[in-house]
């Protein structure tokens, strides 16, 4: 059958997405998912629907984890017979507002690079028959479509969960459809608004600094920006319950969250707000239609200063630096690195940390994560002692370099997956020798260098300070090796060059894996301080220790040992796991 | 003496490169022609001991490359058909991150490197990062990376690519020089004038199989044509003027 409207409508589309704009338009939206940059990076290419399934998945996945909380039956189980889901829901609704803008944010950092036309861009298209404003245009209608699409489909899945768990014992749909709608305008003007907030900082450095100093700036930028999206998640706990103690005036730092914003204008529109809530509410959509209209013109004004402007720059970035050698690092290539491999791979490894975008972001991650853990610590340490010596040994101060040291520690085990630059691996192919073991003593190298000297240099004295000099040496020399124990088991079957083999695919154990790093947490950074506040009221007590390490010393020892020769021998690309492996038993 | 016996690759049981036989004699400059795809890339790979062959082997000095792998590569500087760099690192980080790898004592290693990239005019751009730098820039220093622990085999895969005229210039003169040294070479090319050029032999492959091997005087003599002519008449059949009359005609077609 033929549907002359449908077929209309076909060819017509088919025209349009043929026409040079709208083919510069789907250009320039898959150039910011796969990546620009002048450097031909490969870098971390994910494909679109990979990308936007894992942006969606923490959003659903939490609203069906809240079910627990609102299910009328379990309520009823536990006695509760006056259950106000409103009010209930609001340290939820903070937490998603604040999920869907750092799950935005996050996304806006990861593809700062690719938002604007580049040089690539600039000699590819500028040459061709198209005018300049059809470029500027198009990025920016697929900036828009960017933004659109991750604000949708972050909150996707959460705007219909969630109001759909919350309303599940109501009986009027009206009141499923009002939470909802208010909950989706939350957490969507929520998104937009990171999303400008993050361009317009972008944009204005572009169009205020010179080129050479915003690409040096840039990556420190990002890092703080990551760092400031795990606090705000991090702390999304423990703010909802302040902000219902707020007095009608609230202090002036909670004007400086958005997060609190987002989470007053929900309550202005559903008509619940308390008067703080309602003065927070106030900002959000003068400070939403101000980052649209900045983004805008920063935009413009870095359009015109940075693209226009790429031919009249230099491509080679001015040469600073020196060829002499630091003493450091003649002091570390005499003293701890006594191979060629390990001289040329600890520098090769240290430089992609300190270089590396992408590995960058995911440690300063990490330590957002552990300096959040840190400071719950540190809090907890504080409330209720009196004295600096009491706080000092209780279990919650001495946690904290045990959390740093952790976070640290699997950080770098988490990078050093990550592939950098995969086809540049050949002069490592080329160059080492698969039958030499050298890589993980290299690794821990790096590890060790990454975590002792601040253990001795700063744990040390602020302990022997604040809690006397017996103990201050007691926890330095504990944290000192129990992190060595950990980087001992960490690297257990550790058989690459960090950031040359491709990623590992996921496995089956993938989760038991991630399971076990939570206990290992646990036991390292919970337990151990637990135990050694007690030991430290008698340090002969602390010997209880040295059995312990003992043992976590002997386990991955044993099984090097007993390490096949050739699950040791160096790879640069991880085997896949068949879904059925051949016996060949007649071979 | 770098002997290929044999050299066998497939890729699911697609032959690569099939029985491939030559032999590189201290001195001998041996120019690889062929298309693409023809199996040059695979055969570089095997004499790099990057990949190994389904069936025979690379012998240097009489004795299998891949009983020994490291000492072997000690001894061999490579350029790559592509120069992939990591482009975070700076010219002279990357230099000395090859250098310390090859275990060229310390010294020796900054001398070099320092005069190396003067005489290859990168000296001012040493401390920019490799992804600043023009094709031709990353094309120079993977020359000096594979020169300057002075090995005794060269294998260049398209080392010309990108170079501007004086850096190409100074490189064929390099590579005669380095035969005169009593250096191996092989050297791979789609540029039949630079091979005709800076080569003392060739050896031609076509789907896998070396269908010509000799020196460059008698291969031309053998048909008693142009370096450019042979080529085309062993390897394809194509009337390349035939073909350039048909683009014409379809580029102006309405």
């Amino acid at each position: 059958m033929n549907f002359p409207l449908v077929t209309s409508s076909t060819h017509r589309w088919e025209t349009f997405r043929h026409r040079p704009f709208a083919r510069l338009v789907r250009l320039f939206t898959a150039r910011i998912f796969h990546g620009g940059g002048d450097d031909d990076s490969e870098g971390l290419d994910l494909s679109i629907g990979l990308v936007l399934t894992l942006l969606a998945l923490p959003g659903g996945f939490v609203s069906v984890l809240l079910f627990e909380k609102y299910g009328s039956l379990l309520q009823w189980m536990r006695g509760v017979t006056d259950f106000n889901p409103l009010a209930a829901a609001l340290p939820d609704e903070y937490f998603f507002i604040v999920l869907s803008m750092v799950v935005t944010g996050a996304a806006a950092v990861w593809r700062w690079d690719s938002i604007f036309p580049d040089r690539r861009d600039y000699f590819n298209l500028v040459p061709l028959p198209i005018p300049t404003r059809s470029i500027f245009f198009a990025n920016l209608i697929a900036m828009l479509y960017l933004v659109a699409l991750l604000a949708i489909d972050v909150n996707a899945a959460s705007s219909f969960l969630f109001p759909l768990v919350v309303c599940a014992s109501q009986e009027h749909i009206v009141f499923f459809v009002r939470f909802a709608t208010v909950h989706a305008i939350s957490v969507l003007t929520a998104s937009i608004f990171t999303f400008f907030a993050v361009f317009s900082l972008l944009g204005f450095l572009m169009a205020v600094l010179p080129n050479s100093i915003f690409k040096r700036l840039s990556p420190y930028l990002r890092a703080l920006l990551v760092m400031f999206f795990v606090v705000l998640l991090c702390t999304s706990f423990a703010l909802p319950i302040f902000l219902q103690r707020l007095p009608a005036t609230p202090p002036w730092w909670t004007r400086l969250l958005p997060s609190t914003w987002f989470l007053g204008l929900g309550q202005l529109l559903r008509g619940e707000a308390s008067p703080a809530l309602a003065a927070l509410g106030a900002f959000a959509l003068p400070a939403l239609a101000s980052v649209i209209v900045i983004a805008s013109g920063v935009y413009g004004l870095s359009y015109r200063r940075y693209f226009t402007r790429i031919p009249e720059m230099t491509e080679i970035a001015a040469s600073r630096g020196s060829s002499k050698r630091s003493p450091l690092r003649t002091l570390l290539d005499r003293v701890v690195l006594r191979t060629p491999l390990q001289r040329g791979c600890f520098h090769f490894v240290w430089k992609t940390l300190l270089r590396s975008e992408s590995h960058r972001l995911v440690l300063s991650a990490v330590a957002g994560l552990g300096l959040v853990l840190a400071s719950q610590a540190l809090m907890s340490a504080f409330a209720g002692h009196l004295t600096v010596v009491k706080v000092a040994v209780s279990a919650d101060a001495l946690s904290v370099p045990f959390i740093f040291a952790f976070c640290i520690i699997v950080g770098l085990r988490l990078v050093f997956e990550m592939p950098v630059e995969m086809r540049s691996n050949w002069i490592f192919r080329l160059l080492l020798d698969e039958e030499n073991h050298e890589c993980e003593p290299m690794a821990r190298k790096v590890m060790l260098v990454s975590t002792l000297p601040w253990v001795f240099l700063v744990v040390l004295p602020v302990y022997a300070y604040a809690g006397g000099l017996l103990p201050g040496i007691l926890h330095a020399a504990l944290v000192a090796a129990w992190s060595v124990l950990l980087i001992n088991a960490i690297l257990l079957r550790f058989r690459k060059l960090p950031f040359t083999c491709s990623f590992p695919p996921f496995r089956q154990h993938s989760i038991v894996t991630l399971l076990a790093g939570v206990m290992a947490f646990f036991l390292f950074a919970v337990v151990t301080p637990e135990i050694e506040a007690s030991a430290l009221a008698n340090p002969v007590w602390m010997a209880v220790f040295i059995p312990i390490a003992a043992v976590a010393w002997y386990i991955p020892h044993r099984i090097r040992r007993e390490t096949m020769h050739h699950e040791r021998i160096l790879i640069f690309e991880e085997a896949s796991t068949r879904a059925v492996e051949v016996l060949q038993l007649g071979d | 003496m770098l002997e290929a016996l044999h050299l066998t690759k497939r890729y699911a049981s697609l032959p690569a490169a099939q029985d491939v036989c030559f032999t590189l004699r201290p001195g001998q400059v041996l120019g690889c022609l062929g298309p693409n795809g023809s199996g040059k890339s695979t055969t570089v790979k095997m004499l790099t001991g990057l990949l190994e062959p389904t069936r025979g082997e690379v012998l240097f000095n009489g004795q299998n490359i891949r009983d020994n792998l490291a000492a072997y590569r000690k001894r061999l500087g490579y350029v790559p058909e592509e120069a992939h760099l990591y482009p975070y690192l700076t010219g002279w980080e990357y230099l000395e991150l090859i250098g310390t790898l090859r275990g060229m004592p310390r010294p020796e290693l900054e001398k070099k490197i320092d005069s190396l990239l003067s005489l290859f005019s990168l000296h001012a751009h040493r401390h920019a990062g490799i992804g600043s730098y023009s094709k031709g820039m990353r094309q120079r220093i993977l020359l000096i990376a594979a020169l300057m622990d002075n090995p005794d085999i060269f294998i260049f895969d398209e080392p010309l690519s990108g170079l501007d005229v004086t850096s190409a210039l100074i490189f064929k003169n390099l590579v005669q020089a380095l035969g005169q040294q009593g250096k191996l070479v092989f050297y791979c090319s789609h540029v039949l004038e630079v091979v005709e050029k800076v080569c003392s032999d060739i050896l031609i492959l076509r789907k896998g199989v070396v269908i010509a091997q000799d020196s460059v005087a008698n291969i031309g003599q053998i048909l008693g044509q142009s370096l450019e002519n042979t080529f085309l008449h062993l390897v394809d059949d194509v009337d390349t003027v035939s073909v350039a009359r048909d683009i014409v005609t379809v580029i102006s077609a309405a």
